[in-house]
This record gives C-alpha cells, structure tokens and sequence, in this order.
C-alpha cells in the first residue's frame, strides 16, 4: 500500500479528516484538484454563528483544526444572541478569507505524516470482492493505494454552475467540476441525488457608498473559538447593512423567466433557509425589502461579499438590481452570485461512524453528504478521519450521541433520516439543546478526544482546571451570604441570601456580586458566565439531564450489524424495508426512523432481549 | 409515547381485573423501587416496606394530598427477582368496583406511578427472562396484536370532533413555537421584525385545553356511570319508584315501615346514561339493632351518591324531618313528591309529582336525573373518554401554564421554549407527531430568513 489512508478533497471536511488521521500515525495522502483552493471558504466569510459555532468549539474540544484556524484569522468577533438565552447564545466571527486559506494549507504542509497532491480523483479501486476499498484512479492516470479512503467532494462531483443562460461544468466559479467520480460511484450502487446552492456576487468595496448604509460593528472583546487558551490578537472591522426596495424586486420579478432556477434549468433543490433573492421576492411578495450584509474578504482586498442577496440571475441583472440599493449605486461587480448544483451520497447509505454500508473502508463527510455549511462538512471530516483511523487500529467508531453534541445530532440525521434539500444545523434540531452550550463543549467532548488519541493531556488538565474552578466559584456563591445593602441598586431586603440564591434572580448578574468574591476575580470571564448560567438555568437544565437519562436507555441497546428482520412475525413489511435499509445501530436510532412504528419497536426489543448475549 | 412505553424500569400499574362492579380488585404496580413507592400511599407504611417477599399486609391506601382514604386494602408482596415480572411488585386487593379502583389508583399515580401501557407487564416479564423461550414466539405475537389494537383502538375512539379540536389547539401552539424557534435559530440582527409571542394565542389555547379537560367528567359518566340513590323516610315510596325505573319487580314492596332494610342496588340506563340505582333504608330512628345498621348504611351509601332523590309520600305532606333534611341538601338532590296520583294536594315549591301507579312525572323525573348530572345543554361532540387523553391533554395543560409563566417573569426565551415543545408533544400523542422537522418546515414557510 502506498498510504494507509487517503482524502479526496481539501476542503473544511478534508483538512479534519487528514488532519486525524496524519495525527493519530497513520501515513495519510489528500488529494485535491488545486493545492491553491485548500481550505476556501466559498461563501460567506464568516465561521460559527447559532449552533454552528457551538460545532466549531465541538471540533475543538475533540481536537480538531476550525477554531484555532479561524482564531488566528477573525477579522470581527460577535456573541449572538447574548438575550436569548444559554443554549442559542453563540461565537461568530468574520474570517479574512485569503489568510484562512493560506494558514489552512500551511498546517496542512507541516503535519507529520501527511502529504499532499494535486490530481482529480475519478475512480475507486476495490478488492475483488467488491466489497473494500484499496485506493483511487486519477484523471492523470495515477493509482494511489491506500487502506482506507475519505470522500469529501464538496460541490464538486459533476458540479454545474448557472449565471442566467451561461451554464459551466464547475465546482466553483473559475475552478472545473470533477467529473467521473460520480458516474463511477452510481456504477458501483450507490444512491447519488442533486443538489443545488448558490452565492451571492463579490464587489469592489471602494465602488460602495458606506454612508447610505448602516455600520455593524463586532463586540470590543474578543474571545477564542478554541478552549486552548491561547490570546487572540486580532483586528476588529466593521460590516455594514442596506436594503432592498421595491425597484430591486420589479427588476428580479421581470427578469425572472431568465433564472435557471425558474427556467427549470436545475433540478437539484436548494437550502430554503438561505433562499436567493430570487426566492425571497417570489415567495414573499409583501416584504418591502429585505436586508443585505456587506462584508469585507480580508484584509489586503477590496474584495466585499454581498451577503443575503444570493442570486444565479444574468450578470447584467445582478448589476441592475444591486445597483438600486443604498450605497451599491455605483456598484463595480468583480465576481457575479451564481447556482451550483452537485452530486451528494444519500447518507442514509452511511453508517453512524460515516463508513459506507456498501463498501468497507470508505468512508465520506461534508457536503458530498447532503449538508451546507463549513462547520457541519469539518465536523464530519473530523468524525470520518477518527472513526477511519479507529477502524485501521481495529478499535470500535466514536459516535457522539444526539444528547452530546451538535455534531452527534446532525451525524445521527443524516444516516437516519437522509436529507433532501442541503442539510443545515439548527439548535431547534437538538432536542437537548441547554446540554449542548458552546461554553461546555470541552466539558462534554475533551476526555473523548483525549481517549481517540487526538487530545492532549495538556487539554485534558486545561478542562479538569475548569471543571475544578466552577466548583469551586460554586461553592464560594453557595457559603457567602449577601449583607443588606451590600450591592448598590439591588431592591430591598435581599440581605440574608445566599449569593447562590441571588443570581437565581433574572435581574442580578454574576458582574453584581464580584465585588464580594475577590477570591475568583482572576478566573475568566468564560468561566464567570459559565457558573452565571448553570445556576440562572438550573431547573430547565436538570429537567432536560432527566429526559436525557431516559433517551440514553434506548440508545444503549444496540442491533448487531448482521440482524435479520425478515423473519420477524408482526412487523410490518414497510418497517422492515426501512430498517434494512438503515441498519440502525440501536434501538434509539430504529426508534427515530420515519415510518417504523412504535409496536415495531416494542417487537425488535423483545427479540434483541432474547439474543444470547 | 415511546419513551415511556419502552421504559423498563417505570413504576407502572393497572388493575389486573376487569373495570366494573365485582367484590374485590386487583391492582398490580411494579418496576423501580415499587414497594418503597406504593409504601408512600400506603398505612402502615413500615410494614409494606419491610414486608419479605410473598407476604400479605393489610392497610389503607390513602390519598398524600389531603390524607383522605382511598380504600382498605390487602397488599401482597413480591420482591425481585420472584414475581411475575421479575421486578419488585405489589399487587392491592381493593374494594370491587369503579369508585373505590378509581380512588387507589389516583393515589398510585399521586406516589409516582404511571398507567401501563397495553402488555407491558408482559413485556417486562420477558425482557427479565420471566417467561420462557417456547413461550416467547407467543408472548411477541402478543405483545405486537396488543400494542397495534392499542393503537388502532386509540385512534378509532378519538372521534373525529375531538381529533379536529385537539389539532386545532396544536397546531395554534405550535405556530407560536415555529415563530419562537425562529427567533432563536436566526441571530437578532437577521430578524428584522421578530414576532412577539402572541399571548392571546396561548391563553386561548389555554382556556380550550381547560374545557376540554371538563368534558373529560362528561366522557367518564358515559362509560362509568352515575349513583344515583333513593332516599326519604320509611314508607315513602322509595322502592316502587325503584321499581319503576327499573321496571321490574325487584324490590320487597311491602305495606310495613322499614321492608327494605339493607340496600338494593341495579344498572338501569337513562338517555343512554348508566345509572346504578341504589334503594335504601327509611331514614328513621330505630332501636332494632339490623335496621339501625340498615339506615347507616344508607346514609353512607346517599353521602357517597352522585344524585339523591328524595322522596315525599304526598299523602303524608312534609314532616318536620323531611324539612330538616331538605334544608341542609344541596343541588345533589331531587326532592320528589311521591303517590301524586292519591293526594289532591298542590306539591310544594320545587318537588316533583310521580305516581307509579298512573305512571305520571315518570318522564320528568328522568328528564330532571339526566340534566342535573350533565345539564340542559345540547353535548359537545368533542368528549374525552379516556384516561390516556385526559393525561395528555392535563400534561399540556401544565406545560403551557409553566410556559405562560415564563414568559410572563422574563426567563429567557430557550429555556422556556421547552415547555411549549412539551405542551405540543402532549398534544401530539393525541393526534400524531410533530418532528423538528415540521417545525422548521413551518419557520421557513412564513418567515422570509436567511443571508
């Protein structure tokens, strides 16, 4: 064999994968068509956000790349949702795209272990079973072996691109689609759909009026994304936001028959949680106007990405309708929007650990799995690279449960339920969701990257420190008592409480009552707000840990992989259609897919009960 | 549902004898901690928990809210592994009949245990190796014909007026939770006008779910029935009239005061109303010890009725004991003006005329018996009837209550939001599902998000 692993694709779910894989001593090659485009964010400039930037710290916490690459990078810090609550409060950061790229590339080239090669991948090569992968062909005729393999295509299996009438066999503007691997894995059976995405133009930020817009500037204090404490020093830029108005919508609205979406031109669907402007006049024909985000690129460009506004109209019409917002009057486009539409796997064909079922050994994350998004394709890649480096060293997946992280609730989604638009995080998608804070993903996720092989026991003593510094600041605010009239401004007669008592009040925050605890003034503010919120939330989140406990029951029975439903009395046949298609790995996850009852739940129980164990 | 369905340590009980009128019942509970849980509800609560395993322990059942007995009972104890379910278990020989099953069973669920869903108990008998393997093929093809008739049972009984009721009700919750969910999906700066939690909403919502909850007294009268006792003084016509309504000779009619010293009892229905008519004792002083106990009795047994009917024998008019006893009455009662067909007299204010000789009033009386337990308005056709429904909807009911709660003392939005996903959940083991899915769907359908 020429590696032990290898990674198609250099993209968020590549670069975690090899990354794993380099990382935990396996000899591991990622090939990619352009060494140049390693790491690209394709579309917004932006890393985390609600749920998403729970993921990243997810990543993080496990030992993956995300965070400490958007860290050294941000050109704008935000907390989201600071009002809202614990659980949908979130990092966001805006990302200098051409550095992100370049830092990518150079972590990348200083991994041990880890080579890399620009080709296109466009065949697999299997044993003669059939049945396990050994390596891949390449469009330049080289045959690379490797013990296992890694998918992480993007949009670039037989990617097509749309501005208006112009159509372009691409992955992304300017950069060819990889063609023939897709042909190929539909010949060897797998489910392969379409979907489509799309992004908004580029434009030269010195052509803007910033006057006309509104300034939206990043939080003063900057926080890391990585729990590894190391300082972030960076610059802080602001975004701006415009509008549309209803001269922009007449000229999207006449020029409609011209869309490819419209023209039935692209049949893949796309995410209607970040429809095209397009959609958003079509469909919601009453909205006077609708926001659009200016975003820089970077520092050294004038390169602004025009966020909200995504659009595969002809160029002179994307010109034509930005043009009539506040500050775009004078707009010099430098990249139109434009439609993509690519070939994904049915990741119902997948295992939880993200192996394929049909072949041994390949395994495939990101978008080529049906998702949107650069935190969901890195949180797969990371996921496929330990669980494939698992599988090399014979050692069981790591399969994160829905109750313990983001990243467990989309894997589980995914290979559960499929996904026919592409598949986005949404915290309303967990149902634990006070349990998934981003402030305690590295509770949550440390030990279990330490255990893989991927942490270090650096991390693990920084996350037991943390874990020792909330009990302790919890039990100083369980002992010391408020004295009457202590803090200025509180009302009268909380004199007597508890400070533990005290912070139960909505009204009373952990900043109010410092000044009594000079013991914890050195701890940080992260871990200040941490203690704030399992005491404000405390109720909600015990009630939540119950249900949890329940849930937990179900998932720990598991299905052996070679369980036989045909026999099954009782069980109706479109249930037993369903789980063999899935495989469910436990009785949990038999329990979420669509279509299979809850009598035929109660059947499998019986019967996996009366299996010698 | 399924959670708690597949849940194989919940304490759970269910009576283990057919509901209705029988001298004794069983109940049977096991699961988790069984006997501690039962012992909580239960007088001597020490000696049921120290009980061995196969032991008998007489007590009462009493309800932990206010203290009141639920019932005497005898508990027998089994203690794991040997018992048919192989958990803890203690099974309670009641008192037969509805009320008293009834009674020890809210007592039950008061100390933490929950209905058992349909075969359950066998099921646990199997997944603890209780029942053995030649018996298992039976037990599966059981456990599946039991759960799927639940099922099926379950939807066919919700009549379609209620389904339709129920599903309105949710799905105006859960526009509330898709609006929610979208502001704490979507960043405040990508809403540009975020939808106010609409309050009306919930607390219509709230007051639907209150009035259905009161159908469930409808519902259960329906298919339990009502007591409905005859009383008045020795000689007032009390088991003629029983006759009457029951049309049937079944009572000792006699010319002597006090014939009926014990009590009769007998199912009649009323409009479709199961009714059990219970004839009783004269109410009188007495000496003779039997019919002393007799009249006891019956006091009991009209203190423990729905409805009383109290009889006046017209050609006696109203003693100065009749009056003491109307005075004190409440709307329970139905005073009756007996053997109208022998007295001229006009019936005083409020009484009814019956003859059972010329039949007259009979009409009436059943008329009045019939409104004075459901009223003179035409029935909603929206009627819970089960237990199951009416813990589904209580369990909204609260969750929405805490939700309104929240909202109202400012917590944030995230924590809150659980409870009104509950309240929906609640609602949707009533009439099916809505997965996150559906709510997403619903968020992107209305709302126009997304950079």
């Amino acid at each position: 064999m020429d590696y032990d692993a290898l990674v198609i694709g250099g993209g968020h779910a590549g670069i975690e994968a090899a990354l794993a894989l380099a990382r935990l001593g396996y000899s591991t090659l990622l090939v990619t068509q352009s060494l140049d485009a390693i790491g690209r964010l394709s579309c917004n400039p932006s890393i985390g956000g609600l749920s998403k930037g729970n993921i990243v710290r997810e990543i993080d916490a496990l030992g993956g790349e995300m965070a400490r690459l958007i860290d050294r990078v941000m050109i704008q810090f935000r907390i989201l949702n600071l009002r809202r609550g614990p659980a949908v409060r979130a990092f966001r950061a805006q990302a200098d795209k051409f550095s992100y790229s370049r830092l990518a590339k150079e972590t990348l080239e200083h991994q041990k272990d880890l080579h890399l090669f620009q080709d296109t991948v466009t065949d697999l090569l299997l044993d003669s079973s059939g049945r396990v992968v050994q390596g891949v062909k390449t469009e330049r005729g080289n045959t690379i072996s490797a013990r296992t393999v890694v998918l992480t295509t993007g949009t670039f299996m037989e990617g097509m691109i749309f501005i208006g009438e112009h159509t372009a066999p691409s992955g992304r503007l300017g950069e060819p689609a990889a063609l023939g691997l897709g042909t190929a894995l539909r010949n060897l059976g797998f489910t392969v759909g379409r979907l489509k995405t799309g992004t908004p133009a580029r434009a030269a930020g010195s052509s803007l009026d910033y006057d006309k817009m509104e300034e939206q500037p990043g939080d003063p204090e900057i926080l890391a994304f990585s729990f590894s404490g190391a300082p972030v020093n960076r610059p802080n830029l602001p975004c701006y936001i415009t509008y549309t108005n209803e001269e922009t919508h007449r000229i999207i609205r006449e020029n409609i028959h011209r869309s490819p979406l419209y023209g039935g031109k692209i049949v893949g669907k796309g995410p209607r949680y970040c429809p095209s402007i397009e959609d958003k006049v079509v469909r919601f024909p009453d909205r006077p106007r609708h926001q659009v985000f200016v975003e820089p690129e970077g520092l050294g460009t004038d390169e602004v990405y025009l966020n909200g506004i995504s659009s595969s109209l002809p160029e002179e019409v994307q010109e034509k309708f930005l043009r009539t917002l506040p500050g775009l009057e004078n707009l010099r486009i430098f990249r139109p929007g434009y439609a993509v539409e690519y070939d994904y796997l049915d990741p119902r064909q997948l295992f939880p650990s993200l192996e394929t079922k049909r072949i041994k050994g390949l395994y495939v994350a990101g978008q080529t799995n049906g998702t949107s998004g650069y935190e969901e394709a890195a949180c797969q890649g990371l996921m496929a690279g330990i669980n494939a480096a698992l599988a090399l060293n014979g050692r069981e997946p790591l399969i994160l449960s829905r109750a313990e992280a983001y990243t467990g609730v989309l894997i589980d989604d995914l290979v559960t339920l499929g996904t026919e638009e592409p598949y986005r995080m949404f915290t309303s998608r967990a149902e634990y969701r006070l349990c998934l804070r981003h402030d305690t993903a590295d509770l949550r996720l440390t030990g279990k990257g330490y255990r893989v092989g991927l942490q270090s026991s650096e991390a693990m003593e920084r996350m037991e420190k943390k874990r020792q510094s909330l009990e302790e600041i919890r039990e100083l605010l369980k002992q010391r008592t408020l004295k009457e009239g202590e803090i200025p401004g509180l009302p009268e007669g909380q004199g007597g409480k508890k400070l533990e008592v005290l912070l139960r009040n909505p009204q009373v925050s952990i900043a109010d009552v410092l000044p009594l605890l000079p013991e914890v003034r050195d701890f940080s503010r992260e871990i200040l707000e941490c203690v704030e919120t399992d005491i404000k939330y405390e109720g909600y989140i015990k009630r939540q840990e119950q249900q949890v406990r329940r849930f937990e029951k179900l998932e720990s029975i598991r299905i052996p992989p070679d369980f036989d439903y045909q026999p099954l009395e009782g069980m109706s046949a479109e249930s037993k259609e369903k789980l063999r298609l899935i495989r469910p790995v436990s009785l949990g996850q038999a329990s979420r897919i669509s279509g299979v009852r809850s009598s035929d739940i109660a059947v499998l129980m019986v019967l996996l009960a009366r299996r010698p164990k | 549902m399924m959670e708690s369905i597949h849940d194989p340590d919940d304490a759970i009980a269910a009576p283990a004898t057919p509901w209705g009128i029988s001298a004794l019942a069983v109940i049977r509970t096991t699961g988790c901690r069984c006997i501690e849980k039962v012992s909580t509800v239960f007088k001597p609560s020490d000696r049921l928990k120290k009980a061995l395993g196969g032991m008998a322990v007489y007590g009462e059942v009493f309800n932990p809210a206010d203290g009141s007995p639920a019932d005497q009972v005898i508990a027998l104890v089994f203690r794991a592994p040997a018992s048919y379910t192989g958990q803890d278990t203690v099974e309670l020989c009641c008192h037969g009949g509805i009320p008293s099953v009834r009674k020890v069973l809210d007592a039950l669920k008061a100390a933490g245990f929950r209905d058992a869903g349909p075969g359950e108990f066998t099921l646990r008998a199997f997944l603890n190796g209780k029942v053995d393997l030649t018996q298992a093929e039976a037990v599966n093809e059981l456990i599946t014909a039991k759960t799927r008739r639940a099922h099926d049972l379950a939807f066919n009984r919700l009549s379609g007026a209620l389904w339709k009721k129920v599903d309105e009700i949710k799905q105006s919750l859960v526009e509330v939770l898709s609006a929610l969910e979208l502001t704490l999906d979507y960043p405040e700066d990508e809403i540009e006008e975020p939808e106010e939690i609409s309050l009306p909403t919930l607390s219509s919502a709230r007051g639907k779910l209150q009035s259905l909850l009161k159908t469930y007294r409808t519902g259960r009268l329906f298919q339990q029935g009502i007591r409905l006792a005859l009383a008045g003084r020795t000689n007032a016509g009390k088991s003629s009239l029983f006759n009457l309504l029951l049309r049937e000779d079944r009572a000792i009619v006699s010319e002597i005061h006090g014939t009926t010293r014990d009590y009769l009892e007998s199912w009649i229905t009323m409009n479709g109303l199961p009714v059990l008519l219970l004839d009783t004792a004269g109410l009188r002083a007495s000496d003779h010890p039997v019919e002393a106990e007799g009249i006891r009795r019956s006091e009991e047994i009209i203190e423990n009725a729905d409805l009383v009917l109290y009889l006046v024998d017209a050609s006696r008019g109203l003693s100065a004991e009749d009056r003491e006893y109307l005075e004190k009455s409440t709307d329970r009662v139905i005073p009756v003006w007996s053997k109208a067909d022998i007295a001229a007299a006009e019936p005083p204010e409020g009484f009814l005329p019956v003859s059972t000789v010329t039949d007259q009033g009979r009409e009436d009386l059943e008329r009045r018996i019939y409104e004075s337990v459901l009223g003179t308005e035409p029935l909603d056709a929206a009627v819970i009837d089960s237990e199951r429904q009416k813990d589904c909807l209580t369990r909204a009911l609260e969750a929405l209550e805490r939700f309104i709660g929240d909202v109202g003392e400012g917590i944030p939005l995230d924590a809150a939001s659980a409870d009104l996903k509950e309240a929906v959940d609640a609602l949707g083991e009533i009439t099916g599902e809505v997965t996150s899915s559906d709510i997403l769907q619903r968020m992107f359908s209305r709302f126009c998000v997304g950079k």
